[in-house]
């Protein structure tokens, strides 16, 4: 399968009468947007702000970070969701670098759970999305829209403003193209045949809490009985998989610009073979996670051969224990693993680090610790989260778990929990 | 200006004498002698040991409490900027003093210290989370080169400078975790962790694996027809209100709930502030984490002697170990007392 992106560079956000990318200047018909995601009857008062890298400016309530992509050719955007079901990962996608789309929810109240993102001072520096220009979109649920419905509704603007803005490079030229391409996973060149076949083992969703019926997560599907399964990596790259509406240390765009797949790829041929990627949820109860552990294992080892497997996790400690009992399964199959692990500890110590000690899962990475406090300086302007202002406004304490971009458990970030 | 130093040694190394000489009680000797000499050496310029602060052995070991105390006396007398304890090699009645020591002095004299130890010294598992515990070896073959990475890392705490990692500066880790920025992603970190795992090279985990220690299932001694049952769960059922206030996650509490005269548990009555799973099932019908009900018809029935009337619940999720330990040592103290032989402990 053959996916190609083709990347164009932002580096102007401005309002303007037309939607069109000229040079890196992308303007947006800020008034057209908002008619176009104002028809969803579920949201009333759709509101749009402009951020920029530098400015200083505090988005709160922040929900879901969306990259803008668009099909060129060759599917459908976001299909099950936006678009028609149909397989992604083949043909080709615009994609803009240097802008996202911020999603915000306004229904939830606890300043402490909520994400903000930073443009300016220490904390731009500690997340993607403090260096690229953002539009931000605030939208409020029409009477009688329940949360669930809300949270879809939200989403779904999103996705459909960050199609409206990628299809701005129909026309252009691009800045760089991409190529993703894995041949079916046993067609293996015998030149290339001693290199570790490695396959991805990726959580998706975690069942802590159940899924409404518009979250979908994988081609639109809220994966409330899915089983460990097997897709392509472009599958996961070209808007197969969204996040679900649970958003602890995890975007959308960090599933788009899949971290962990790109540096398999940039891997692959040359140390290692990329055996493919495993999509598995995170289960409630203790059958399932057995159930889910031993399948996924089975399909890492047996179907696609691999020698080693990494392992990523969505959530919180139950996702946690779910990975490693996967990890542990691979390990007894023998399967070499490495997982990614949120350093658990609630109160820095490093005996609370993990939630399980498994046979054969000796070797991990961490994203770091969300629970570590963190200062949000003072800010002239806060978008997205207006009511919230006099608070979000001033210097405050937060955690890096709700610095949306600090931690991407998906691997994207560069902070690690130290021990000392 | 010269920071003024005082070095802890034992009977030994102090050159009291051996074994025979164990059970010295502390004392103090201007400027330094044995050992301290090669503090004196490691410091040079920098600073000076103003006094050797000596206990034996045994001494220390057999009155903990009161040698300390002297020993904290002593070199609080000598106005320190830094105390220097060891290195202790694999001497355990050493390397516990040294820690034990420089633990006091921290919290009582409120001055940086730093000892030094074998790893399997008794000490270091003790103090290594409170006291900067640079790692030597067995025996004091390499004395001079140990000690001056002792006294590198003591004149960074006394100067209150920044100090190292534990691999760069060679102290045991404390066990504390910060967040730092590494130099890659998680992402191109793992992928290369697992190739050098499949290449059968070093693997340095980002994170050290978990110390529990195991708890053996003691052996109910009696049928369970003449046994007392009682139902504990860490699920999260509390009466609605949640009286006692568990918290949603991070748990430091945990309740005692009776079910005197109860048959069942009516959902309408209970409530579940848990964070960590699902907890509709649960809510709808409680019996679902608390089996009250088939308890008490296993009791109707004989199968078991008796129900204890009351369930202790707490929420186990993101709860550290320490109130782990400690709720569940409080809650197994009252079982106890209660006369209770055995529990279904039941966690989600």
């Amino acid at each position: 399968m053959r996916l190609e992106l083709r990347w164009f560079a932002v580096d102007e956000l401005a309002a303007s009468l037309a939607t069109r990318l000229t040079g890196q200047r992308l303007e947006i018909d800020l008034d057209g947007l908002r008619a176009l995601l104002s028809a969803d009857r579920r949201l009333t008062g759709v509101r749009l702000d402009l951020v920029h890298p530098g400015e200083r400016c505090r988005i709160g309530r922040v929900f879901d970070v969306i990259a803008p992509r668009a099909k060129l050719e060759g599917g459908e955007d976001f299909p099950g969701v936006l678009g028609g079901v149909a397989r992604a990962g083949q043909g080709t996608t615009l994609a803009l670098e240097g802008v996202a789309v911020v999603a915000t929810d306004q229904q939830s109240d606890n300043v402490g759970t909520l994400a903000v993102i930073d443009m300016a001072g220490p904390n731009a520096e500690l997340s993607a999305f403090g260096r690229t220009h953002n539009l931000v979109i605030s939208a409020w649920p029409s009477p009688g829209t329940e949360r669930p419905d809300y949270l879809a509704a939200v989403r779904l603007a999103a996705l459909k403003a960050a199609v409206d803005l990628a299809r701005t490079a129909r026309e252009a030229t691009p800045d760089r193209v991409e190529v993703f391409e894995l041949p079916p996973s046993p067609r293996v060149p015998p030149e290339l045949a001693h290199l570790p076949r490695v396959a991805y083992v990726f959580q998706i969703h975690s069942h802590q809490r159940p899924t409404g019926v518009d979250e979908g997560i994988l081609y639109g599907d809220p994966v409330r009985r899915m089983l460990p399964t097997i897709v392509h990596p472009n599958e996961v790259l070209d808007g197969a998989v969204l996040r679900g509406f649970m958003g602890r240390s995890v975007t959308t765009w960090a599933t788009q610009n899949h971290p962990m797949i790109k540096a398999l790829y940039a891997a692959h041929g040359r140390t290692l073979w990329f055996a493919g990627v495993v999509v598995t949820v995170a289960q409630a109860t203790e059958p399932e996670r057995v159930r889910s552990a031993f399948l996924a294992a089975g399909l890492v080892a047996h179907t696609l051969g691999a020698d080693g497997a990494v392992l990523t996790k969505i959530g919180g400690g139950a996702p946690h224990v779910d990975m490693a009992q996967a990890a542990s399964q691979c390990e007894a199959l023998g399967v070499k693993t490495t997982a990614v692990v949120e350093d658990m500890s609630t109160d820095g110590s490093a005996e609370d680090m993990l939630l399980f000690d498994l046979p054969g899962v000796d070797s991990l990475v961490n994203v770091g610790s969300s629970q570590e406090p963190i200062t949000l300086p003072a800010m002239d302007r806060v978008v997205g989260a207006d009511d919230l202002a006099p608070k979000l406004l001033g210097e405050s304490r937060a955690t890096y778990g709700g610095l949306c971009g600090a931690i991407e458990q998906v691997g994207a970030t560069r902070v690690m929990a130290e021990v000392r | 200006m010269a920071l003024r130093v005082v070095s802890f040694l034992n009977q030994f190394f102090g050159q009291l004498g051996g074994e025979e000489k164990a059970g010295a009680g502390p004392q103090a000797i201007d400027g330094a002698v044995g050992a301290a000499r090669a503090v004196q050496q490691a410091l040079g310029d920098a600073g000076t040991v103003v006094a050797t602060v000596i206990c034996g052995d045994n001494y220390a070991a057999e009155h903990a409490e009161r040698a300390i105390a002297e020993l904290v006396a002593l070199v609080a007398a000598a106005k320190p900027d830094l105390l220097v304890a060891g290195p202790a090699f694999l001497a355990g009645r050493y390397g516990v003093a040294c820690g034990a020591l420089c633990a006091a002095v921290q919290a009582e004299l409120k001055i940086p210290t730093v000892t030094g130890m074998h790893a399997e010294n008794p000490g270091v598992e003790l103090y290594r989370r409170r006291v900067y515990t640079v790692e030597t070896g067995a025996e004091a073959t390499r004395m001079l080169a140990e000690v001056k990475r002792l006294v590198a890392l003591g004149l960074k705490l006394a100067r209150g400078e920044a100090v190292d990692t534990p691999a760069a500066e060679g102290y045991f880790a404390r066990g504390l975790t910060r967040n730092v920025v590494a130099g890659a992603s998680a992402a191109d970190r793992a992928v290369s962790m697992l190739l050098a795992k499949l290449a059968g090279r070093p693997v340095a985990s980002e994170v050290p694996r978990p110390a529990f220690p195991p708890v053996p299932a003691p052996r109910l001694l009696k049928t369970l027809e003449g046994a007392t049952i009682a139902l504990v769960t860490d699920g999260g059922l509390v009466p609605r209100g949640n009286p006692d206030a568990i918290e949603a996650l991070n748990a430091t509490r945990y309740g005692a709930y009776s079910i005197e005269g109860k048959s069942r548990l009516d959902a309408a009555q209970y409530d579940n502030p848990h964070r960590g799973y699902d907890t509709t099932w649960v809510k709808q019908d409680p019996h679902r984490l608390v089996p009250v009900d088939v308890a008490r018809e296993l009791e109707q029935a004989g199968a078991i002697g008796k129900l204890h009337e009351t369930v202790y619940s707490t929420v186990g999720v993101a709860t550290t170990l320490a109130h782990s330990a400690r709720m569940g040592r409080e809650i197994a103290e009252k079982l106890r007392e209660a006369g209770v032989d055995a529990v279904i402990l039941t966690s989600t």
